[in-house]
């Protein structure tokens, strides 16, 4: 039998397309990973500027919640503030916003009247203060009150006032009495936002500030005295609390004058800085990190990055050795199939080519003898039931296998039948020597044609694949629990170990002397789809010439 | 049976929704609850053969003269812009008004013009200063006492104004701290009323010659009203007044040394609240006390019968006289329900005769509003509270979604009658529950004294307890519950919601308070005498600052859990504009649910109408978004 080369065969082995194609993506795969390692440094980098911005906006919050909702809350109280709520007002806020270091409160009257030394006089109108406190965690209880009467003699300066009382003025004589000012016209002129300090004065109804206008040109007959309160706030930067929110990026985050800039920051150093707005704008937020330390923030940016390249790539490798693995066993399955039609064209061929001698010679003779026509009779009587033989096994494997056909369920006594199989087969070989041996075990239901079928095949195998000398069979069928274990044991040529897996593939069969007529590796493939269809397993056990013993198990039914 | 049961399912949700087809109320436009009068501020000449009106054709408003015997109609007067307030026959044939400045809110020029619309006369334009009838009838055919703080505008003098060239001269100077005057029947002024902020005090003269003397001094908190002289006995007065006793009654009072006399009226469980002076017969005519209602005690035999002969004509509504000529036979009558704001009659005396004028607004029918009834409940510090329940039609009053509207103030009351806010709220499905808080007037010096700087604190329960009330009697869903408010009402509706976030599921303040500092710093000049009296009652920006923070929306912004609702006009100058924005912005920035609007100001009809088209429509979705959802 000759095998076809797989040029012939017209099929084509693609190792080095496979071999290309993992070149290819290996390369692809070293790419992705530089580009990934490129773009993380770049992104760190990147961060590291802009990022910045970020850990600024956390951290100058709570001062921006200060100035933006605490601040005109003092504007509530419309001037009515005293001492002593004052201090309540301060003592939230220096609970809640550790920059802030003094408070200092001037209790403050606008009038016509003038006044001496404690205030601003412009024309006719006057801004002046009644008294001042100061507040804070490191003013002692004894100097609260820094001035009016029964005050504490004290050097802080309360220039402060005229400041923001020379702002309100000039706001006032611009006013337009027509227009309703907007808040944050308001908002900017009744504050002023110096370096480390706020100062703000409550913002009076439109109403009052009409008056107020009135009250820089004349001295209004009804002696009107306005209550305004003015807050100014010592801020101390360096009780900003930072938050470094990239804690992996920036190893350290600092306040620093803006003039801050050390020489020995050493090439083994980024650094980067941002200015804080407002009253801080003297400061800046100094950002410092190690170069190793940078590194780290990359590699740990990289690695997933990289990670997912490598499963990435993994998957690829893993779908062309799929693809390969397909390939290849296709590539059998052809063979098998070659080597299948090969058989059976071979194994219709003798019969095919007896018959065409015996009726040439039946053709060509002049007489026939009765010897002679017996023994052509015979020649085709038996080459037709070769004929037949081969092709109904075809016939009942193609149904088998599609579940073309319906299991029959009856009841058989199993001491009748293997007796039956095993007279059919003494007549057959009467070199066979048939033996059996049942336990526990008297009827159970099947398909009795598919046992037939599977015994017919088994025995056969068993005289087939035995030498002359030793042509022998055990049947044993036991119940043991509720399975049928039968068991066929020969003292045959056995199979070796490395065919024990393929015998049971369709058109296999082990290359030996036995096999040559009348086999097209069709019998054990039927026997396992015939099992397989009663539900049942068949295993085998096999020592090369000692003998093959086939374990069939079946559910038991009765 | 499975088949039956379908078939009852079927017939259960036929007849639900018939049921519900059957109640569907009609939702009544916004504007039509708030429709301004077609014809109002009917007057009649003193001699009664004239009757006028105010009244609006095209959008200008016009004042016009209808000749009773006659029927003819003259218009007196077209005012583009510009709006007569208040108008009054000085004579048979001249009659006084007020228009409105454009652009501000307490001024008014004074005016004064012939019956047939001749000879239309300015008598008073000074931009700074207001001023006031104080007497409507002419002295000696053309002076006109009136009030006027044109010489300080902290101060109210009395003038005498010639009506035929407005000249100005003084009659009475005021030494400051006057706030009310008092003339006699024959339009001598002899008494006035001063007030120091916290204690009031009665001046009396015999004749404007004498200087005044005081002659009784008392705390605010306690009520003397001047009402009339007494006629036949030259140093008595009548007085409504609740010296040492709890409720006001009406009194008889002398004059020289402000001993009462004599008590007219008085009852423990009873206030009066008015007192109707005849001057053509010279006696007293009925006292009106309130108590869920007003009503009245006759003390006038003539009087009762001319009221039960009204009553006869109109039996299914309150009845009030608007105005009357000078032989009392021609009246004004204007009726009002629960559900109907009613109407203005002519009351002829000499046949018993009703001609009805004009509807107060012609939309509302009062099938359709809903009954007002009255409540009381006990807090639990044992005060009894008075409110009102107004129900919505056509549903059972249980598990209802509820709006409390608690009442502006200080010293202010929720009465009975015809309620715009109301039945907007109720038509709409809401139940309405309107609560006397302590503090209310109409209950007696105690209840109202209760009130006094409890704004935030016992206020806050008395409405709270009210709700509870409420919920207790199955008639409130607990989880639809929403609080509403102007002015002092908004303040509570806030601070409850502040306080009290599990019993409301939102809140909304109409032009709220939101900061008592501010509430005191706006108090207008003209009212600063009075600034005292109002320490005691809000609270003293000096003493009591603490409890004023507390009680003030705006500190408190971060403590707000359910939505709010608040609208202001940023140009009114009783309020700081800034502290609502500061307070809305605080809330937007904490993430805090709010609706803000703001109102405008607007002169025009027109405009105001689709202002508060606008603001009430927002209020309805925001009651809707939020109590609708469960």
């Amino acid at each position: 039998m000759a095998i076809p080369s797989v040029k012939e065969s017209g099929y084509r082995k693609n190792f080095s397309l496979i071999a290309t194609f993992i070149g290819l993506i290996s390369v692809l795969f070293i790419l992705s990973l530089f580009l990934a390692f490129t773009f993380s440094k770049k992104k760190i980098e990147g961060d590291f500027i802009s990022a910045k911005t970020n850990v600024l906006e956390e951290s100058i919050k709570p001062y921006n919640d200060f100035f933006l909702n605490k601040l005109p809350e003092i504007s509530y109280y419309n001037g009515y503030l005293d001492s002593g709520t004052a201090a309540k007002f301060v003592d939230t806020i220096l609970l809640k916003y550790p920059f802030v270091k003094r408070v200092v409160f001037f209790d403050a009257q606008i009038r016509n009247e003038r006044y001496e030394e404690n205030g601003l006089n412009v024309g006719s109108f006057s801004a002046g203060m009644k008294s001042v406190y100061q507040f804070g965690p490191y003013v002692s209880s004894d100097s609260v009150k820094i001035f009016g009467p029964n005050s504490v003699i004290n050097n802080t300066t309360l220039e402060n006032f005229n400041e923001l009382a020379l702002k309100l003025y000039t706001f006032i004589h611009k006013l337009d009495t027509t227009k309703m000012p907007t808040q944050e016209d308001l908002f900017s002129n009744f504050s002023n936002i110096k370096p480390n300090r706020i100062d703000y004065f409550n913002i009076p109804r439109f109403e009052d500030l009409k008056v107020y206008r009135q009250m820089i040109t004349k001295k209004l007959p009804s002696e009107p005295v306005y209550q305004q309160d003015m807050l100014s706030f010592e801020l101390d930067p360096s009780k900003i609390k930072i938050r470094n929110n990239r804690p992996l990026l920036y190893q350290s985050v600092r306040i620093e004058p803006v003039t801050y800039d050390p020489l020995e920051t050493s090439s083994e150093y980024e650094t980067g800085e941002i200015t804080l707005g407002g009253p801080f704008s003297a400061y800046k937020l100094y950002f410092i990190s190690s170069k190793s330390f940078i590194k780290k923030e990359i590699l740990s940016y990289f690695f997933p990055i990289a990670a997912l390249i490598l499963i990435f790539y993994a998957l690829l490798l893993l779908v062309a050795f799929l693809i390969y693995r397909n390939l290849n066993i296709n590539h059998k399955m052809f063979k098998l199939q070659y080597d299948f039609l090969t058989n059976l064209t071979h194994e219709f061929k003798t019969p095919v080519s007896v018959i065409k001698i015996a009726g040439n010679n039946i053709k060509s003779a002049t007489s026939i003898t009765p010897r002679e026509q017996k023994l052509y009779g015979k020649i085709l009587d038996e080459e037709a039931d070769k004929l037949n033989g081969l092709m109904n096994k075809l016939l009942a494997f193609t149904q088998i296998e599609n579940k073309a056909i319906k299991l029959n369920e009856d009841r058989i006594n199993i001491k009748e039948f293997i007796e039956s199989t095993i007279d059919v087969h003494q007549l057959k070989y009467p070199d066979f020597k048939l033996s059996y041996e049942i336990s526990n075990l008297t009827h159970f239901i099947t398909d009795p044609v598919l046992l037939g079928s599977l015994f017919d095949n088994l025995v056969e195998n068993a005289y087939k694949y035995s030498p002359p000398d030793r042509k022998q069979l055990h049947i044993t069928a036991r119940l043991i629990k509720d399975k049928i274990v039968l068991r066929f044991k020969d003292a045959g040529i056995g199979i070796p170990p490395s065919e024990i897996n393929n015998i049971f593939r369709k058109f296999y069969r082990v290359q030996n002397q036995y096999n040559q007529a009348g086999s097209v590796g069709l019998g054990l493939a039927f026997c396992k789809e015939l099992v397989n269809f009663m539900k049942g397993e068949i295993t085998v056990h096999s020592i090369v010439n000692k003998g093959t013993e086939f374990k069939i198990v079946l559910p038991y039914i009765n | 049976m499975i088949g039956v049961r379908k078939y009852v399912w079927l017939l259960v949700t036929v007849a639900c929704f018939a049921c519900n087809k059957e109640q569907k109320v009609r939702e009544i436009p916004v504007n039509d609850f708030f429709k301004t009068q077609d014809k109002a501020i009917y007057r009649l000449s003193p001699n009664g053969k004239y009757l006028s009106y105010l009244t609006i054709i095209d959008k200008n408003q016009y004042l016009i003269v209808e000749d009773l015997e006659h029927g003819t109609q003259t218009k007196i007067s077209k005012l583009e812009e510009r709006n007569i307030s208040f108008y009054y026959w000085v004579s048979n044939q001249e009659i006084l008004y007020y228009k409105e400045k454009e652009g501000s809110r307490f001024q008014t020029d004074l005016y004064i013009v012939n019956k047939d619309g001749t000879d239309e006369r300015l008598l008073n334009a000074d931009a700074k200063s207001k001023i006031r009838l104080l007497e409507d009838q002419l002295i000696d055919d053309k002076f006109l006492l009136v009030t006027s703080n044109k010489r300080d505008s902290t101060i109210f003098d009395v003038y005498r104004l010639n009506v035929r060239d407005g000249k100005m001269t003084i009659a009475a100077k005021n030494p400051g701290n006057f706030t009310n005057w008092l003339t006699d029947s024959k339009g001598k002024l002899r008494m006035a009323i001063s007030t120091d902020g916290v204690n009031e005090s009665v001046w009396y003269r015999e004749n404007e010659n004498k200087p005044f003397q005081k002659i009784i001094t008392n705390n605010f908190k306690t009520t003397l009203q001047p009402v009339a002289f007494a006629e036949q006995d030259p140093n008595t007065f009548y007085a409504i007044s609740n010296v040492n006793r709890d409720k006001n009654a009406l009194v008889e009072i002398d004059c020289t040394n402000g001993k009462e006399k004599s008590v007219l009226f008085s009852n423990d469980t009873l206030n009066v609240v008015e007192a109707q002076y005849s001057k053509r017969r010279g006696k007293m005519d009925f006292v009106i006390y309130e108590t869920w209602k007003k009503e009245k005690h006759y003390l006038d035999e003539e009087s009762k019968k001319l009221y039960h002969k009204l009553e006869k004509l109109i039996p299914e509504a309150e009845s009030r006289i608007i105005h009357q000529d000078k032989n009392e036979q021609l009246f004004i009558i204007r009726t009002f329900t629960g559900r109907s704001p009613g109407a203005y009659y002519l009351y002829y005396a000499k046949n018993n005769s009703l001609k009805k004028l004009s509807d107060i607004n012609s939309s509302i029918k009062e099938e359709e509003m809903c009954e007002m009834k009255p409540i009381s409940y006990i807090t639990a510090d044992g005060f009894k509270i008075n409110g009102y329940l107004t129900l919505p039609l056509g549903v059972k009053p249980k598990n209802l979604p509820v709006v409390v509207m608690p009442h502006n103030g200080p010293g202010q009351r929720n009465v009975w009658g015809f309620n715009a806010d109301v039945q907007f709220l109720a038509n709409r499905g809401y139940a309405v529950l309107q609560v006397n808080y302590r503090g209310s007037t109409g209950y007696g010096k105690e209840f109202y004294a209760a009130g006094f700087k409890e704004w935030g604190l016992k206020i806050q329960q008395d409405v709270d307890a009210g709700v509870k009330w409420l919920i207790d009697q199955k008639i409130a869903d607990p989880q639809r519950v929403a609080i509403y408010g102007n002015g002092f009402g908004g303040l509570i509706a806030i601070n409850n919601a502040i306080a009290n976030s599990k019993m409301y599921k939102c809140a909304a303040a109409n032009t709220g308070i939101l900061n008592l500092f501010s509430y005191l710093k706006a108090i207008p000049p003209f009212l600063t005498s009075k600034l005292q009296m109002y320490y005691e009652v809000v609270g003293n920006p000096d003493k009591d600052a603490e409890y004023m923070r507390q009680a003030s929306p705006v500190f408190h912004a971060g403590k707000v859990k359910i939505p709010l609702f608040i609208t202001q006009n940023p140009k009114d100058p009783r309020i700081n504009g800034n502290d609502a924005v500061q307070f809305v912005k605080e809330l937007k920035k904490l993430g805090k649910p709010v609706t803000y609007l703001e109102k405008e100001d607007s002169r025009s009809v027109l405009n105001r109408e689709e202002a508060r088209k606008k603001s009430y429509a927002a209020l309805e979705l925001f009651l809707l978004e939020n109590l609708n959802k469960r």
